[in-house]
């Protein structure tokens, strides 16, 4: 898991990954915000790209042999990323598909359902999935309606956690499943997300960046909220 | 170069749809993900995408015999199905959909229709080629892993 501090506190990373279809890089540093997403990826999901972002956001192997296929790296990938648990929403049942069996071949166990209603059902604290993949642009809830209440509870169930908490007494985990968000218009996506102050987008392979990006959402959280 | 002459005529046929430009990167993503433990995954999803397809474009059809036209509606059954076409990678009809979604912005109903038809085309020029393309598959077995087509 992704570790940082913040005010003496370590927090645990479950990550919003966006799957975005044509992001640009500007667009990727545009998009760096506190928010609720940890990153983005485009659609449709590259199998590839699916297992480094969540090895990335997962804070796994932080040595990845760059410029490997897919079918050289993912063994040492599989075995990082073996036996985590994946929450895939998307209303998109081919797409839906497609992200099922990019993960299953880096032995994630996967689960998925259609609608970000279903989502919230099964992203209840304590969390048993250590990321949750989401279409952003589902017409039933948007993504940002899907991890608002999300975030919202993480945020409760941190305030009562604070008490008593320091640097010396160890280690403690603070709530924060590592959503990544799925959508075929980052730019739009963004553009909405860095409006709500949604969106937490950090670049694979970027950590410290991501850990500074979501470490400020930590701080900022109780004033962001979006319609 | 495959020395099976179906083996070679199958790496043709692939060759073709990427050249054609019917399928682009995506499907060789799909191929990726095809191995011993899921030995039809690609054929399993373009399947799934037939089905998916079959019913949004029934709801397009349905949609555009009502006027007018409601093109918020059109344009969410196309953003579906565009969605779907992009993620196996049928590049063709991805881009037709593309075109349909800017005559729905646009409230361009003619354009729609045009669009659409085009797109009927294109969708089932791919199921052909597809269709073929699987059908010597399966006869020529199994392929050991997807190569880059250039």
């Amino acid at each position: 898991m992704l570790e940082g501090k913040q005010n003496g506190q370590v927090f645990k990373l479950p990550k919003v990954i966006l799957l975005a279809t044509n992001i640009t890089n500007v667009e990727l540093e545009k998009a760096k915000a506190a928010g609720f997403a940890d990153t983005v990826i485009m659609k449709p999901m590259r199998a590839s790209m699916a297992a480094a972002c969540l090895q990335q956001v997962l804070g796994i192997g932080k040595k990845r042999q760059a410029g490997k296929n897919m079918l050289n790296g993912s063994m040492a990938l599989q075995g990082l990323l073996c036996g985590k648990k994946i929450l895939v929403v998307d209303d998109n049942m081919v797409h839906q598909r497609v992200v099922a069996g990019a993960l299953k071949k880096f032995e994630v166990a996967v689960e998925c359902r259609e609608s970000g209603k279903a989502a919230l059902k099964l992203l209840q604290l304590p969390y048993c999935f250590d990321a949750y993949f989401m279409d952003i642009q589902m017409p039933e809830m948007n993504g940002f309606e899907a991890t608002h209440p999300i975030r919202m509870m993480e945020s409760k169930a941190n305030k009562q956690m604070n008490g008593g908490m320091d640097e010396d007494s160890g280690r403690k985990g603070e709530w924060h499943v590592p959503i990544l968000a799925m959508t075929a218009d980052v730019i739009h996506a963004t553009y909405d997300a860095l409006n709500a102050g949604w969106m937490d987008v950090s670049k694979p392979f970027e950590e410290a960046k991501l850990y500074q990006v979501v470490a400020e959402f930590f701080k900022s959280t109780r004033s962001n909220c979006f319609t | 170069m495959e020395r099976n002459p179906m083996r070679r005529q199958l790496a043709i046929m692939r060759q073709s749809l990427f050249d054609q430009g019917h399928v682009d990167e995506q499907f060789v993503q799909l191929e990726e993900l095809q191995d011993d433990a899921n030995p039809n995954f690609v054929e399993e999803v373009v399947t799934l995408y037939y089905r998916d397809s079959a019913r949004i474009i029934l709801n397009i059809e349905q949609a555009l015999e009502r006027k007018p036209f409601d093109f918020r509606k059109l344009d969410a059954y196309m953003h579906q199905f565009k969605g779907s076409s992009s993620s196996i990678g049928a590049k063709k009809v991805k881009a037709e959909s593309t075109l349909f979604r800017e005559y729905c912005k646009s409230g361009n109903g003619e354009g729609c229709m045009r669009s659409f038809q085009q797109l009927k085309k294109e969708y089932a020029t791919l199921r052909k080629k597809l269709g073929t393309y699987f059908q010597l598959a399966r006869q020529a077995g199994p392929v050991e892993t997807a190569s880059r087509p250039k």
